[in-house]
């Protein structure tokens, strides 16, 4: 039990609401606090105030139409799981892509990860407290957005790639914003570091706070950079490799500890690996078509199924597609990363005080609306 | 790889002869799929968990004839993904393995609420995604629009 | 029987035309909204509220987590069935007087989740709560969602024409 310094009136257990309308927006999260005084006795997440009915859906679409779905369903990596989804699709259909649209669809795909983690950065530290690196990192989100936008038409929720391919082809101007916009962030490590990471106050909410043990993490299926931040190199594009990853050199950062601090250090790091990948694509672009010809409109793949697993900005997500043949999927399941992640919290809760709490919600990086699907 | 083969290995000397069908291409994103009956269903996740593997997902399908629950398994290794196929009837309830692993108390939630299928032993199957008091089952075929309802060797002959 | 979800305070027996006026104005330019992203279309709220589509040089730039400390409920994103009736409940929370802007198609009209054998949403924010300005988009650009606040500005001021503070030109039609 923990220490009491002061003798309490009355000894009880006082349950409070945590949402599902709260300033940290990581979309609508209920959770019921068990308090003891100011202790986590028990946590019981309640979700399901963002669904939308995504798989129903997904049964009722055609195979093309289900594509700005699932850009809405974790809308901070919406060109990520765009490109899972057609991927998935193509690998059921068995379409071939021309190797200058895999270039690109990568290239977008690691811009749509650096925005996604430069979102998180900037609103895990407006949680903490502090307002200023939220506008530096959304100053440098609209960057990475107008590149995006200049090609693929909009800044948050893209349906860009097609099946073989993309709709249209990026030009040298994109390809000037993009190592403009690389070589920006790089000159920006330093104020960060400086302002965020040697910052007494954020080591201080972070250091030893939400530790996640492997075993934990193990038995509740995170994926991602809280897994990497516990020392498990587990990362599906280098131990699944899809498109052309397998000719990139980059590395996986791996944290020790498991706590905040490493969850944060392990993304920072990552959105580093990401400019790398963007550099070297950009080096080894390829001249070629951008889409695969004779892909039918009302694409009807074969009788089967496929799983497929592709890396977002918050783990391992995956698509359970099973056809029957027709142009509508029989049944369009969708594993989601921030499922588990927010499941473990139900045992890392335990024992912390409140504001710990938010801190380490913060630090796992939930997008609530793709858990609710 | 060589946890996949140790699982392969207890999982055949377990089940029946044609239970199993490796991928060798990981085409579908298994590298096996086992075909395991409702009463082994435990046995198998705890030999999967002894060997360090975790719970990716559970999906649930809907067929004429029979339901069908498709767990995922997986390890932290290269192209080691497997896949535990169960086939349970419309009124049968299948084993929990939530005491086995922990991830399993949702998925087994969420199948319950857009299926109808209850787990035995499992006395917390509250609603998960869908309003406390849904009294439907959505992703039935036998709930709203439906394009097609279909006998599971159909797709899976 | 029907609850009225907006109560007007009743009308004063001397009205100063002058005093409303100024009343009305100190309203508009000092809009607090709540925040209330539900789904996407949070992330362009949040965007316009960063440096560069700055909110606060219109006076909003204030999010209040609260609905008591705000005037302005910005819908932003789908309403499933299951937050329907937390949202009437943070609306009859807010003190009067109070205004709500639909943002985004899915507080519109249900946006592209709505079809014919949708189960889990509530098509549109105004079955549930009155909406005072709809802004169309998906997500609308955080442009979008400033030229939807200065047009609830010029509304509360009441009068399209009388915008000669911000002097910009919008296009002749039905209020």
């Amino acid at each position: 039990m923990p220490k009491k310094f002061l003798d309490p009136v009355v000894d009880q257990i006082y349950t409070l609401n945590l949402g599902p309308q709260h300033p940290s927006t990581h979309g609508v999260l209920r959770v019921l606090l068990d308090l003891d005084g100011e202790f986590i006795v028990r946590a019981d997440p309640v979700i399901g105030y963002g669904h939308r009915g995504h798989e129903k859906m997904g049964e009722n679409r055609l195979y093309k139409q289900f594509l700005p779905n699932t850009s809405r369903m974790d809308y901070l990596s919406g060109l990520l799981y765009n490109h899972g989804f057609v991927l998935a699709v193509e690998k059921l259909a068995g379409i071939e892509v021309p190797p200058r649209a895999q270039y690109i669809r990568v290239i977008c795909s690691e811009l749509n990860r650096i925005s996604s983690h430069l979102l998180w950065f900037g609103t895990y530290v407006m949680d903490l407290g502090g307002f200023t690196p939220f506008l530096y990192a959304f100053d440098d989100r609209e960057q990475v957005l107008d590149t995006l936008d200049h090609v693929t038409g909009s800044r948050l929720t893209y349906s860009y790639c097609r099946f073989g391919g993309v709709i249209q082809d990026i030009d040298s101007e994109f390809i000037g914003m993009a190592r403009a916009f690389v070589s920006r962030l790089r000159s920006r490590w330093k104020d960060y570091h400086n302002l965020v990471t040697r910052n007494i106050i954020f080591i201080k909410r972070t250091k030893g706070v939400g530790v996640i043990t492997p075993e934990l993490a193990r038995q509740y299926g995170v994926t991602g950079p809280n897994l990497r931040a516990c020392g498990i190199p587990f990362d599906v594009r280098k131990m699944e490799p899809y498109e052309v990853y397998d000719r990139f050199d980059f590395e996986i950062p791996v944290g020790s500890s498991g706590d905040a601090y490493d969850r944060y250090m392990v993304r920072i790091e990552e959105m580093e690996q990401s400019c790398r990948i963007i550099e070297q694509a950009l080096d080894q672009l390829p001249k070629g078509p951008f889409l695969a010809e004779k892909v039918p409109h009302r694409i009807k793949p074969p009788k089967g199924e496929v799983y497929f697993a592709f890396e977002s900005a918050r783990g391992l997500t995956a698509y359970y597609l099973v056809s029957d043949g027709s142009q509508y999927p029989y049944r369009c399941h969708i594993r989601v990363p921030s499922l588990g992640n927010l499941h473990v919290i139900e045992d890392v809760f335990r024992n912390t005080l409140v504001a710990d709490a938010i801190s380490i919600l913060g630090s796992i990086d939930l997008v609530i609306p793709e858990i609710d699907r | 790889m060589a946890k996949t083969d140790d699982i392969l290995r207890e999982l055949r000397a377990m089940l029946p002869e044609d239970a199993v069908t490796v991928d060798d291409d990981y085409r579908t994103g298994a590298a096996f799929a086992a075909r395991v009956p409702l009463d082994l269903l435990r046995d198998a996740a705890e030999r999967c968990s002894a060997l360090g593997f975790y719970l990716e997902t559970i999906t649930g399908l809907d067929f004429q004839d029979t339901f069908e629950l498709v767990y995922h398994f997986n390890v932290y290794e290269p192209k080691s993904r497997i896949a535990l196929r169960v086939l349970c009837g419309h009124d049968e309830t299948p084993p929990t393995v939530r005491d086995i692993l922990r991830a399993a108390e949702w998925f087994e939630r969420e199948v319950h609420e857009f299926f109808g299928i209850r787990f035995a032993d499992n006395p917390d199957l509250r609603r998960l995604l869908l309003p406390e008091d849904a009294d439907y089952y959505p992703l039935r075929k036998t709930f709203g629009v439906v394009n097609a309802y279909r006998k599971r060797e159909e797709i899976y002959a | 029987m029907e609850i009225k979800r907006r109560i007007e305070p009743p009308e004063p027996v001397i009205r100063f035309a002058l005093l409303d006026d100024v009343l009305n104005l100190a309203r508009a330019n000092s809009l607090w909204p709540m925040t209330f992203g539900l789904a996407c279309c949070a992330i362009e709220m949040m965007a316009a509220g960063a440096s560069r589509f700055d909110l606060d040089r219109f006076g909003s730039g204030v999010f209040r987590p609260s609905p008591r400390q705000s005037d302005l409920m910005i819908v932003a994103g789908t309403i499933s069935r299951k937050m329907g009736p937390a949202i009437q409940m943070l609306w009859d929370q807010m003190p009067n007087p109070k205004w709500c802007i639909a943002m985004g198609n899915c507080a519109i009209s249900g946006g592209p989740f709505e079809y014919e054998g949708q189960y889990a949403i509530v098509p549109g924010a105004h079955l549930i709560i009155p909406v005072d300005i709809t802004i169309p988009g998906c997500p609308p650009r955080p442009e979008a969602l400033i030229q939807g606040i200065l047009a609830l500005q010029d509304k509360i001021t009441k009068g399209e024409k009388r915008n000669i503070i911000r002097r910009f030109h919008r296009m002749e039609g039905k209020n």
